[in-house]
């Protein structure tokens, strides 16, 4: 699943030992969700959210939603 | 920014099982070492022999139970490497104890004995998991 997670722990300069702590997960898990090898259970991607105080969407792409996946018409305005 | 969302954890699942593996793994090259050794001579071949099989096999449920531990004190993640893991090496195992049973039996292969299948597991639990690096199927 695409998501903005390596971003973020970027731009709040945590490595991904830092951000494995405070999401109470092991450094491996947060190495699979930035290389996209992992997908969150809902639980975790609420933690996310909460953690960096941004919507779900916001962090991780819903593929489910037109607007993100670029549905017929999108360019079209 | 929410700084806490859980509190550092300090307990690593990963480093007790790892503790736990070795200490039953001791268990059984003991017992196993003694018998080759001779201590249980006597009771070799009779009831009793039935002691010292179970007390090998102990260590190798103790495992199990060390594995089913891991895998609840886990996060998500590894939880599903080590299940996939686990089932891979066990699934190898049957297939080629399987392979080999019936080429005992149709195909003259060499006897082996029933116990190797543990080894077997690992030597596959050791050839699968550098592969097994993303929890999707």
């Amino acid at each position: 699943m695409k998501n903005r997670l390596r971003v973020l722990r970027a731009e709040a300069a945590w490595t991904q030992a830092d951000l494995a702590e405070r999401l109470g997960v092991s450094r491996q898990a947060v190495n699979a969700l930035e290389t996209e090898k992992h997908d969150p259970s809902l639980d975790l991607a609420y933690r996310i959210s909460a953690l960096f105080d941004r919507p779900v969407e916001a962090i991780f792409d819903n593929a489910h939603r037109a607007s993100t996946r670029g549905a017929p018409g999108d360019s079209q305005g | 920014m929410n700084q806490a969302i859980n509190a550092p954890r300090s307990y690593s699942p990963s480093r007790t099982y790892v503790l736990r593996t070795v200490g039953f793994m001791l268990f059984y090259v003991l017992v196993s070492v003694l018998a080759i050794a001779g201590l249980f001579d006597s009771l070799i071949g009779g009831p009793g022999g039935w002691v010292i099989a179970v007390a090998v096999a102990v260590p190798v449920a103790a495992q199990v139970w060390a594995t089913l531990r891991l895998m609840a004190d886990s996060d998500e993640f590894v939880r599903v490497i080590v299940t996939k893991c686990f089932v891979l090496a066990a699934g190898t195992s049957m297939v080629l104890w399987t392979v080999w049973g019936f080429g005992e039996a149709y195909a003259g292969a060499p006897h082996l004995d029933g116990w190797l299948i543990y080894p077997c597991f690992w030597a596959a639990y050791a050839l699968v998991s550098p592969f097994v690096r993303t929890s999707k199927l």
